[in-house]
């Protein structure tokens, strides 16, 4: 995607989202009521601010057609894989974090991405990716008394 | 006199055990974030907010403060040794930090940037110390129409100073403002822009926006640039502290000249990384005809970026603490954290919690000597955080912010947010939609709306409430001055343009 279509693909984005909000400024009652100015007042001036700004970015995006940094990539093609290297395996952890909790999902997440991304040892990857949660298990449950998600099972696993 | 009795009560605050032992963590821990590419200031002190549940307000707001000095001094190791800026306010000292390291002298060019902080804290905290109660005393008389003045104020600065696209700017504040009202209406009770869904009920919690963007968004901008690092290793010997104040007594303009720049961008909510390139720029246009020797190692290029970040950094703190806006993103997450412990942030802070206030002032003294003191004792022990492997830090990252988005308040749909601020913030990154006003806005949004709305309700409907009392006046006439500054300039120069052009023709 180049840094020109991302522009304009996001500004769009904001500009439904602007859209959204007006909508519900409208519902809610943009005006003036017995005690003031009503709960829609500030999301309609927001809503304003947000579609014009958008617009301006939208014709701002078209005009600059042919213009060589817009058509740089807004990614390089050799950064996505070091990427989606980041976001995918954090992705399955949240997703894993539902089920069984945090502790028990950063210390799968840490032990596999430390062996199988960085090509480390076993003993590495275990000796931190067990630890490091652990540890923090008993500085912020035990200690802190801060809870983490326990995931659907992770009150049984007894976190 | 007052005031100096109040600092020595402050002083005293800061200096008991408990308060000294969070100063000092607060120092270690802001130094690693600092160091570390993709965990700043901000999102250090978001993560630790939950920590800071345990403790008196005071000594979590010595922590979160102390961390932010810590990460302020940090900034600048990585920078230098690696030619990485650990911090954005640490960009502009790779210009002459790394290539004097490169010279063999990475001991000076540490030194040179740690004094250079440490006066811009010097300038930071006397402004600080001196102007706060007598802002704040000012304040006391605001009403709603100049609480509103005072936030245009501080949003126009950065549409005209600080964006790339002023435009863009607008658009992330407004963005802010409608994250922040989302959920239940505080003065009609009706629910806003939550379309039926529970989770959104609940509103944005600025907190893990600051863990998303800064953090979450920075490490996949980290991973994209590719993470080499190959630094210098360096001791900082007495000769590198001698040299330094060679350097600091020959240039002693830039460096008092950055130190106030520095302190002008933290008040008026530039933040330390605009302060830092401006100091910088000036630096290199008043030196004549050492003009050459910068960008080479030329040490008032070193001196003249820090000294401004940190007094910038620093001075943020005085409109947190006396108007309740922050000066700096950090020092917005300090200001939630206020709210969190319960303290209303503003003029009244002076009057009500006079220990806490102080305590904080009299910390920011104790935090910047103990900083310089860490770093220049230990830079190469920090330095080495750096060299853990990526693949061991990175995880270790994205699990530590996770639980910090989580803890704020146990939901785990704040996690999931988290990553979505994350995959937002590389996007709004790479295409200049500055994310300190977003944030500043997500923060002070139902203040501004209230304020807003008050003086409406005070005027029965009349927008002249804004312009007619004379401090809302002027605040009101400069907001508009700076917010239209870039449109102003650019009628400005394209009718000198055609002038130009005319002698050619």
């Amino acid at each position: 995607m180049s840094m020109r279509a991302a522009d304009l693909a996001v500004a769009v984005i904001i500009l439904a989202i602007g859209v959204v909000v007006g909508f519900d400024a409208i519902r809610l009652g943009y005006g003036w009521a017995m005690e003031g100015p009503r709960a829609g007042f500030f999301p309609f001036i927001l809503a304003l601010l947000i579609v014009g700004g958008s617009l301006f970015t939208i014709w701002q995006a078209i005009q600059r057609k042919g213009v060589a940094r817009a058509n740089k990539p807004l990614t390089p093609p050799e950064a996505i894989k070091p990427i989606l290297t980041v976001l995918i395996p954090a992705v399955l952890m949240l997703l894993f974090t539902e089920i069984v909790g945090l502790y028990v999902a950063a210390i799968v997440y840490l032990t596999g991405y430390i062996k199988w991304v960085g090509d480390f040892r076993w003993g590495t990857a275990l000796l931190i990716g067990v630890l490091v949660p652990v540890a923090f298990y008993i500085v912020f449950d035990k200690i802190f008394l801060i809870p983490m998600p326990q995931g659907m099972f992770g009150a049984r696993l007894g976190f | 006199m007052e005031i100096l009795s109040n600092l020595a009560m402050g002083l005293q605050v800061s200096l008991q055990p408990f308060n000294l032992l969070a100063a000092v963590a607060g120092i270690v821990l802001g130094v690693i974030v600092g160091v570390l590419p993709g965990l700043g200031g901000a999102n250090g002190c978001a993560i630790l907010i939950p920590v800071t549940f345990v403790m008196p307000p005071v000594s979590a707001v010595i922590l979160l403060s102390c961390l932010y000095w810590g990460a302020l001094y940090g900034g600048a190791i990585c920078s230098i040794l690696f030619n990485i800026p650990g911090e954005p306010w640490a960009v502009a000292v790779t210009f002459d930090g790394y290539p004097l390291a490169k010279k063999g002298r990475a001991g000076l060019a540490l030194c040179l940037s740690f004094f250079a902080h440490s006066v811009g804290a010097l300038f930071g905290v006397v402004i600080l110390t001196f102007f706060a109660p007598v802002i704040a005393a000012f304040a006391l008389r605001f009403g709603p129409p100049e609480t509103f003045g005072v936030m245009m104020v501080t949003f126009s600065s950065f549409v005209g100073l600080v964006g790339r696209s002023p435009m863009k700017t607008v658009v992330a504040t407004a963005l802010g403002f409608t994250m922040a009202a989302v959920g239940i209406d505080i003065i009609s009770g009706e629910l806003r822009l939550t379309f039926g869904s529970t989770s959104l009920m609940g509103g944005f919690s600025f907190i893990v926006a600051v863990i998303g963007l800064f953090g979450i968004g920075e490490i996949f901008l980290t991973v994209e640039e590719g993470l080499k690092i190959e630094g210098f290793k360096a001791n900082v010997r007495l000769a590198d502290i001698a040299d330094t104040f060679r350097a600091m007594v020959r240039y002693p303009r830039n460096v008092v000249q950055s130190a106030l720049v520095g302190c002008w961008m933290g008040v008026m909510p530039g933040g330390a990384t605009p302060a830092s390139f401006m100091a910088y720029g000036f630096a290199k246009a008043g030196a004549g005809k050492e003009q050459e020797e910068f960008g080479q190692g030329h040490v008032a290029g070193v001196l003249s970026p820090e000294a401004a970040a940190h007094g910038a950094g620093t001075s943020a703190l005085l409109p947190m603490i006396t108007l309740g806006i922050p000066g700096s993103p950090t020092a917005a997450v300090i200001l939630g954290g206020l709210m969190i412990w319960g303290l209303q942030p503003g003029p009244m802070l002076f009057r009500d919690h006079p220990d806490f206030v102080w305590g904080l002032i009299g910390s920011t003294w104790i935090g910047n000597i103990l900083g310089l003191v860490v770093v220049v004792a230990f830079a190469p022990l920090f330095a080495s955080v750096l060299r853990v492997p990526f693949p061991i830090l990175m995880p270790l990252l994205i699990f530590i912010c996770a639980m910090g988005a989580y803890a704020v308040n146990n939901r785990m749909i704040d996690v999931w947010y988290m990553l979505l601020f994350g995959v937002i913030g590389y996007f709004f990154k790479k295409l200049d939609y500055t994310m300190a006003p977003m944030l500043l806005a997500l923060v002070l949004g139902n203040l501004a709306e209230s304020s807003m709305r008050q003086a409406l309700i005070m005027s029965e409907g009349s927008v002249w409430v804004f312009f007619r009392p004379p401090i809302a006046l002027i605040l009101m006439c400069l907001a508009i001055l700076i917010g239209f500054w870039p449109l102003i300039r650019a009628v400005r120069d394209r009718m000198r343009r055609p002038l130009r052009a005319a002698p050619r023709a």
